[in-house]
């Protein structure tokens, strides 16, 4: 009985440490003022906030399928993950994955994020940069009705 | 003299094609890392790979654990720990 109660104990702890680190490694990624400008930018009104040309998913689909960074396996597993969450955003929307709300899909989006660009982040800076900056405008991409319809 | 131009030749082209091979290799095995690490399984680094069939390879960890890498019919990415 004490064994099992210390082992959940322990799986609980890893997964809040692997939480945190998880949110650790998203601020450590983020350029030194994009923590600033995401706070600033929640106080914007939204017109204000899309001053960027919009996103190319396209072109960043592109990016990643031609990446030497990543080997076959790793792209082919990283797709399916895509995937999986575009599918879990499908559901959402056609009204499968109740009682979840949008936000409950954040998490998975960002842990992908974050999965994609530590695989970047030293063969290919470029392209990880490029995430990092799109993280908002993919996220907004993906929370919104009627452009998720045309994926 | 003549003899050794030749040999020469051929360690550099043979440590070449080595190199070559080995740079191979390594991302071999960066490829499988990653795409272990991906599907959460313990494993750390995979120090050595042998491919077993086409797109099919049995990768060692350093972690001591073993895994079967393959593409599914439904073209997923499965690591059957071995």
């Amino acid at each position: 009985m004490r064994n099992s109660l210390s082992l959940v104990s322990v799986l609980v702890f890893s997964m809040l440490l692997s939480q945190f680190m998880a949110t650790s490694m998203a601020a450590s990624l983020d350029p030194p003022d994009a923590v600033t400008n995401r706070q600033d930018a929640a106080e914007q009104p939204a017109a204000k906030q899309r001053t960027q040309p919009p996103i190319d998913l396209k072109l960043l689909e592109t990016r990643l399928k031609e990446t030497k960074a990543i080997g076959l396996f790793t792209k082919l597993e990283l797709k399916n993950q895509v995937d999986d969450l575009v599918n879990q955003f499908r559901d959402y929307y056609q009204g499968r994955l109740k009682p979840a709300t949008l936000a409950d899909l954040r998490p998975p989006y960002d842990l992908l994020l974050l999965k994609v660009l530590a695989l970047l982040r030293d063969a290919d800076p470029q392209l990880a940069t490029t995430i990092v900056a799109s993280r908002e405008d993919i996220w907004a991409f993906l929370a919104n009705p009627a452009k998720f319809a045309t994926i | 003299m003549r003899k050794r131009v030749p040999a020469c030749f051929l360690f550099a082209a043979a440590t070449a094609f080595a190199a070559q091979s080995y740079a191979a290799e390594v991302s071999q095995l960066k490829d499988l890392t990653s795409v272990i690490a991906l599907l959460a399984l313990p494993c750390g680094e995979v120090v050595s790979a042998t491919e077993t069939k086409t797109k099919e390879h049995m990768a060692v960890c350093k972690d001591g654990n073993s895994y079967r890498v393959y593409l599914n019919p439904e073209g997923r990415v499965v690591a059957q720990k071995q």
